[in-house]
């Protein structure tokens, strides 16, 4: 089998405008920003993004404009803010919002990852999030338990075009390590029709130790190799999220539209590559 | 606030635990009178212990120790909606009467919007756990007839019991404040006790929905081993405690 190992720039030239894009991100760990920064860079547009935790790598899409509907549950980027980019967007009516409890969009993805029709749920019943959810007339219902009569909600899986996940370690096949909490990483992962995967590092195939691996390399497209893919949050045993720049980063998106503009022009925008950005980001590889 | 949310937790509960001030109460509760305390976190972690302030949920230090880590269909869907979980605590922006919660958005007096976090899992928890503890600042804006919007439901549903909408457990039984202990029953909230130094009436009349005042009690004072431990080990930063 050729390795599924591709460039950073590869990988994002696949993904076409208006498509489905999920992120692995969580808060303020594990954001795929190295991957949202090269979508930036090749001003897509009209993206649908689904987050089961906004985090910082969901608002940096938004702000920079290149998404026409996210689907989360909520999210922040913990005491540093919350996803001002996300919440501004909202008010102003450029982002349409479609927002679940962290189970539902995690079962969600868990349907489609399991191929089935349909999960039901007992969250989000008697709640405005519901309510919402159904007036949309779409992949939300609540019906009758057939067994018991009971109310229960019912979820149609969700299916992204390509899913972008980070990971500490991948081979290069794709069989790929998450170490500390995976939480929506898995099912986000095995559920997209194109995976890829950030890797901190990349081994060769077949040398992973079986009983570490989180994400299986069948429901994996490709491998980046990308040191500090996830800068400037955290990655346990690798990283820690770096304070200065989120701290730069809130202030930039809590300020407004200006300062917003200049953070891009600085980080994003102004840069040619990964590489590049954690030079000016002054992080030592 | 963290003590009074501490004093609350039984010593054997299964519990899932919101970010910020529940997380200092929750990990008060586990070093002092209930060690045997199971604490989760809805990213993926079981039994931590951290050494230092956290800047929230997704901050690796929280995760310090962790017995187990795994994902969230682990915490929220095979413990939470496969109903091993006793307890959820929670914040929140408003609670009503029937104490439920609203994590989403607020409407302000000039009609316009502000938008906050949102649910992530407290929808989730307060849709399933055994019982839900709410704890948040008494601040009267944050006491609601009706909710903004309703991210999670209490202990009825449009004034039907929580069974009829087809949820599991007993929603919002307390609710804790840095002035009181309020108790959610299907009459309304009752004044289960107020804190030292505070009046029943006053906290009553500043408080902008029915409060029962039957039996009222004072709040056990915090000891000095409660507050060297949030002082020293849970919020050194004093980040989430006065």
């Amino acid at each position: 089998m050729p390795s599924k190992l591709v460039s950073l720039t590869d990988a994002v030239a696949g993904v076409e405008d208006g498509s489905h894009v999920a992120l692995g991100g969580f808060a303020i760990t594990r954001c795929v920003v190295a991957a949202v920064h090269e979508l930036v860079r090749a001003e897509k547009r009209d993206l649908l993004v689904s987050q089961v935790v906004g985090g910082m790598d969901t608002d940096l899409l938004v702000g920079s404009g290149c998404v026409r509907k996210l689907v989360y549950s909520g999210g922040s980027l913990d005491r540093f803010g919350s996803l001002h980019a996300v919440n501004h967007a909202t008010l102003s009516g450029a982002l349409d919002v479609e927002e679940y409890s962290s189970l539902a969009l995690t079962f969600r993805f868990h349907a489609a990852a399991l191929g089935l029709p349909f999960l039901p749920t007992r969250s989000m019943l008697g709640s405005n999030l519901l309510e919402e959810l159904v007036e949309r007339d779409g992949d939300v219902r609540l019906e009758r338990d057939p067994f018991t009569g009971q109310p229960v909600v019912v979820l149609a899986p969700l299916r992204p075009d390509v899913a972008f996940v980070h990971v500490d370690v991948a081979d290069e096949d794709g069989y790929a390590v998450v170490s500390g909490p995976t939480w929506s990483i898995r099912e986000t992962a095995m559920a997209a029709r194109r995976t890829i995967v950030l890797a901190e590092k990349v081994v060769p195939a077949g040398t992973l130790p079986p009983n570490a691996v989180t994400i299986l390399g069948p429901s994996v497209t490709a491998v980046v190799h990308a040191p500090f893919a996830a800068h400037p949050t955290a990655v346990v045993g690798h990283y820690d999220y770096d304070r200065a720049h989120l701290e730069l980063y809130a202030a930039a998106a809590r300020e407004g539209a200006e300062a917003y503009a200049r953070y891009l022009d600085e980080y994003v925008r102004g840069v040619s590559s990964h590489e590049e950005y954690l030079e000016r980001a002054g992080v030592v590889v | 606030m963290a003590v009074a949310a501490s004093h609350a937790i039984e010593k054997d509960e299964v519990a899932v635990v919101g970010l910020g001030l529940p997380q200092v109460g929750a990990l008060l509760a586990k070093l002092t009178h209930a060690p045997s305390a199971v604490l989760l976190l809805e990213i993926g972690v079981a039994e931590s212990m951290p050494t230092e302030s956290a800047m929230g949920i997704a901050d690796p230090r929280l995760w310090r120790d962790a017995r187990a880590f795994c994902g969230m269909i682990d915490v929220l869907g095979h413990l939470l909606h496969g109903g091993r979980v006793t307890l959820g605590i929670l914040g929140a922006l408003q609670v009503d009467v029937t104490g439920s919660i609203n994590s989403t958005l607020v409407t302000q007096e000039d009609g316009t919007t502000r938008r906050f976090n949102g649910s992530s899992g407290a929808n989730d928890i307060a849709s399933l756990a055994g019982r839900v503890m709410v704890v948040m600042r008494h601040d009267p804006r944050k006491f609601k007839r009706q909710v903004d919007f309703l991210t999670s439901p209490g202990a009825s549903v449009d004034g039907k019991p929580r069974r009829d909408s087809g949820l599991q457990g007993r929603g919002t039984s307390t609710i804790v404040t840095d002035r009181a202990v309020i108790a959610v029953g299907p009459e309304g909230l009752r004044l289960q006790s107020v804190h030292p130094g505070e009046d029943p009436e006053r906290v009553a009349a500043e408080t902008p929905v029915p409060l029962d005042l039957g039996g009222v009690t004072e709040s056990a004072p915090p000891t000095r081993e409660e507050l060297a431990l949030i002082r020293e080990k849970l919020d050194p930063g004093r980040w989430y405690t006065a």
